[in-house]
């Protein structure tokens, strides 16, 4: 039984290794934050991050996952708190809201190494995120807004937290 | 709305009448399934105050609205929410939204039925809402006058608070509701003499509140028909045939799926809902080995009478009805063009396509089935609970009334989730093998299976005098009839001519406001494509092909007779006899996009163009006046590059401002969408797009500059969930001409046609 390491858990999962990752993070640890939406990584749906890098979960078999640190939207923020989700609130992003969990884990995967992209490098990174409702331009400013904040909150250091 | 789309049975009329008669919520709770055990899960705990259905008030002074309409993305539950908040005088951070069950008591009160659908539901429910809260409000300042001996006449009621301002006394909603002394009640007349508040006094409507549901919807927690778990269920994916609809099952092989680990049984649908044709679905104990039996399965099947038709088939047909004297029946019939075009000074024809188009909801279509006791569970998101619940209890050969519909968050709707078919599956597996089942499609089920909008053909001959005017118009739709296939009578049209009932769901936005003397509608049934492509409704429904033509047309006119296509828009917007009022709030709003984008104002650089388009979509009596002006560059090659779209629409009353634009721009982006990337094509029955590579929605890198105004003018609020999708194809097609001199008149639009105009 492939024992997954996800959102700071150890979670054995009862599956076959050549099982998607997404079935087994939706139907075995019941975290229903990540969405099915084309079943071959053309939608971005599905995204989590597998060591830090945004993957099509989808496309993402348990077999090869395993010891590897694996973070769903369940695990980006303990509140919901991340810079990312405050600004796509603060931007009413969602309409129907299906594909925002992929979008934001994507983005988040972006602006962990960059944080302060230009307009091209989002559209770039975020290109294979398809988003029905066509919210696109809010995404876009929600990440430009949590950029901006991630990069006041680091030169602020510690001991003021971004608000 | 069209005036006879009104109540599907006089029954549920009654009860939608009633859920309106505050305090007798309780009496209602249970009408229409008297009776029947397990069904009244809605029952709210007794200590809460039930000012009428469409609300509760909890001890702790929590709101919550119960929406009976479909959220798609739309934020329908958070308008809801607000509209009443307005008039209760509630805190909105005291607000919470509930999405309703099929119950009858939560039908839309104009519509008569559950349906969400025709940007329709701010407008068909802001006066019950309205009133619903201002009854609540008065029977919680009664309650505390009663608890503070003051006259209710003298308190005041704003955030959740009741205060008497001589006395300083106060009171929570929470402490009226647990007082127990908030008892007053109201007949329906009495409810209808409320006096609502007017515009100037209102403090929410209008306000860009943050919406309900959103938070829930950037943490995962939104759940959605897909993410329902019920203990003990199975999961089931189907295995559809190579023709979209009429295949039969000769056969089915499960001898290599009984090897998959889990998989519990292959079941071939006997769908007398008619529904879906031809499929199986593969039930086993995870969702992983359900696709892995259904690849499995060995299916063989007999095609059926639509296996051989395509795209081409289905618009050569549509060709030959058009020209056929007798087809179709009128929608409009004013005057008499075929006269007029005899002494006409120039004649004018064209004809416009538009291709087969796909929903592709991001969540694909899905629903889960639990038969409990007398009681059918179907959970799945659904803009049609009273028409799906029915479907669903005939696939399960049980009355629809034993049937509870739990409504979930829509991850996109569309109009895709207005069908039922994936209930079918869910029901008939879930009977055969004993448990919970929960179908979900793959992206290629929800793809080549969509009720998909209709390949459409039109053909627009107009008529102009020695002045330039526009005397004459005849304007021919050739569609399947996707609302004809609901088998509703209610939602069918008398026709002009009195042929019968037609789809008026294929050609509204015909009905247009400019004034034309001669003007003829024909609505055409093209019963190839009615039967090989059982269409649905999708996002604008015939508007977004109608004013493709007319929009077009009205172009084209104008270039023929040199006048600018705005200003003699403008002078056909005279807003004479039946026009008035809509016609001049057309033409103020194209007036507003033109002045938003400078139209005629600079002189732009070599290939590049303006166009202009201006429709009253969705349907006369409901029209969101919106205009839109499309700044195109065309490079030698046909290629086009959409720079900017200005897009201006009058909805009356803005509810959420924020919301407004939200949806006008991601309709406007769908009009886009449609206009450029969208196109599906039906070869040998079957649809040949099967997933996001081969049909391709708008991606982040194709979205171009937009720019919105949205009119207010106090006016009755209108939908814009759909308008803006219909104006943004023509105003691109009308650029593109303007920026090259080439005429596109198919949708989606592509360099090959674009530089084959160019050369014409």
């Amino acid at each position: 039984m492939p024992t997954l390491t996800i959102n700071g858990r150890s979670l054995s999962v009862d599956a076959a290794n050549d099982t998607p990752l997404l079935w087994a993070i939706r139907e075995q640890l019941q975290m229903t934050g990540t969405k099915f939406g084309c079943g071959a990584g053309l939608c971005g749906a599905c995204t989590v991050h597998v060591n830090g890098e945004a993957v099509r979960s989808c496309q993402t078999m348990v077999g090869d996952v395993a010891g590897k640190k694996i973070t769903t939207i369940e695990g980006l923020s303990a509140k919901g708190d991340h810079p990312l989700q405050k600004a796509w609130i603060a931007e009413q992003v969602p309409q129907c809201g299906y594909c925002q969990s992929g979008q934001i884990m994507q983005a988040a995967s972006l602006l962990a190494k960059n944080s302060n992209p230009t307009k091209e490098e989002v559209v770039a990174h975020m290109d294979g995120n398809l988003c029905r409702c066509m919210t696109y331009s809010r995404i876009q400013k929600a990440i430009m807004r949590a950029a901006t904040e991630m990069r006041t909150a680091s030169a602020a250091g510690n001991e003021r937290r971004p608000t | 709305m069209n005036k006879h789309v009104k109540t599907i049975t006089p029954e549920t009329s009654d009860l939608s009448r009633r859920s309106f008669l505050v305090g007798t919520a309780a009496t209602g709770l249970v009408l229409g399934y008297a009776g029947v055990p397990g069904i009244g899960e809605a029952l709210a705990a007794p200590s809460n105050f039930e000012p009428s259905v469409w609300y509760a008030i909890s001890p702790d002074g929590l709101v919550t609205v119960t929406c009976g309409k479909a959220d798609m993305g739309q934020h329908i539950a958070s308008t809801m929410a607000q509209i009443v908040c307005e008039e209760l005088g509630a805190k909105w951070s005291d607000m919470r939204v509930n999405l309703a069950s099929n119950d009858p008591k939560f039908n839309d009160p104009v519509l008569g039925a559950q349906i969400t659908g025709g940007s329709w539901s701010t407008m068909m429910n802001f006066d019950a809402m309205s009133r619903a809260g201002a009854a609540g409000r008065m029977a919680l300042t009664e309650g505390a006058a009663a608890s503070m001996g003051v006259p209710a006449g003298e308190l005041a009621v704003r955030d959740s608070m009741i205060v008497h301002a001589k006395s300083k006394k106060q009171m929570s909603f929470a402490d009226v509701v647990k007082s127990g002394k908030a008892t007053k009640t109201f007949t329906p007349d009495e409810l209808k003499a409320i006096k609502l508040k007017t515009p100037d006094q209102y403090s929410m409507i209008g306000v860009s509140v943050p919406q309900i549901d959103i938070p829930s919807k950037t943490n995962g927690t939104a759940k959605y028909g897909i993410d329902v778990m019920i203990p003990g269920m199975a999961y089931g994916a189907v295995v559809t045939p190579p023709v979209r609809y009429g295949a039969t099952v000769k056969s089915v092989d499960d001898s290599d799926a009984k090897k998959v680990p889990g998989f519990i049984k292959a079941v071939t649908l006997d769908d007398k809902t008619q529904t879906t044709t031809g499929w199986v679905v593969a039930v086993a104990n995870t969702y992983a080995n359900a696709k892995k039996a259904a690849a499995a399965l060995k299916v063989s099947y007999d095609g059926g009478p639509n296996a051989k038709v395509s795209s081409e088939s289905l618009l050569d047909e549509a060709k030959r009805l058009q020209k056929l004297d007798d087809s179709g029946q009128f929608f409009v019939k004013d005057g008499d063009p075929n006269a007029a075009f005899g002494t006409a000074a120039k004649v004018l024809e064209a004809e416009y396509t538009t291709s087969i188009n796909i929903h592709a909801p991001m969540e694909p279509m899905n629903a889960t089935a639990e038969f409990k006791g007398d009681i059918l569970h179907i959970y799945s998101g659904n803009q049609f609970a009273t028409r799906s619940g029915a479907i669903a209890a005939g696939a399960a050969g049980i009355d629809p009334k034993f049937v509870v519909m739990h409504q979930m968050w829509l991850g996109g709707g569309f109009g895709r989730r207005l069908d039922a078919d994936m209930m079918v599956p869910a029901v008939q597996a879930a009977k055969a093998v004993g448990k919970p089942v929960k179908v979900i499609y793959t992206r290629e089920n929800d793809m080549t299976m969509d009720f998909s909008r209709p390949l459409t053909f039109q053909k627009v001959k107009a008529g102009v005098d020695g002045d330039g005017k526009l005397v004459a118009l005849s304007h021919d739709v050739v569609s399947a009839w996707p609302t004809q296939r609901w088998g509703i009578p209610d939602f069918l049209s008398p026709s002009v001519d009195k042929k019968g009932p037609l789809d008026a769901f294929t050609v509204n936005g015909a009905d247009f406001f400019y004034s034309v003397p001669n003007h003829h509608v024909r609505a055409i049934k093209n019963e190839m494509a009615h039967n090989a492509t059982p269409s649905g409704q999708l996002r604008s429904v015939a508007p977004g092909w109608t004013f493709w033509a007319i929009e077009s047309m009205v172009d084209e006119i104008a270039a023929a007779t040199n006048q600018d296509p705005a200003q003699f828009r403008i002078a056909l917007l005279d807003g004479k006899g039946k026009n008035d009022g809509g016609a001049q709030r057309l033409r103020n709003t194209l007036l507003a996009a033109m002045g938003l984008a400078g139209y005629g104002t600079k002189k732009l650089p070599k290939g590049e163009g303006m166009g202009v388009a201006c429709v009253s979509s969705q349907e006369r009596a409901s029209a969101s006046w919106t205009a839109c002006v499309a700044h195109v560059a065309v490079a030698p090659s046909g290629e086009v590059t959409v720079k900017k779209l200005t897009v201006a629409t009058d909805v009356g009353t803005q509810v959420h401002p924020d919301n407004i634009r939200a949806q006008v721009e991601g309709a406007a982006m769908w009009g886009l969408s449609l206009a450029m990337y969208e196109k599906a094509t039906l070869k040998d029955g079957g649809i040949e797009q099967t997933n996001f590579d081969g049909y391709t929605p708008l991606r982040m890198s194709q979205v171009p500059e937009v720019a919105i105004a949205v009119i207010a003018n106090g006016e009755k609020a209108t939908g814009v969930g759909e308008p803006a999708v219909t104006v943004i194809a023509p105003a691109i097609g009308n650029a593109i001409f303007n920026a090259s001199g080439a005429r596109v008149r198919a949708l989606p639009i592509t360099a090959e046609a674009v530089k084959a105009g160019m050369k014409a």
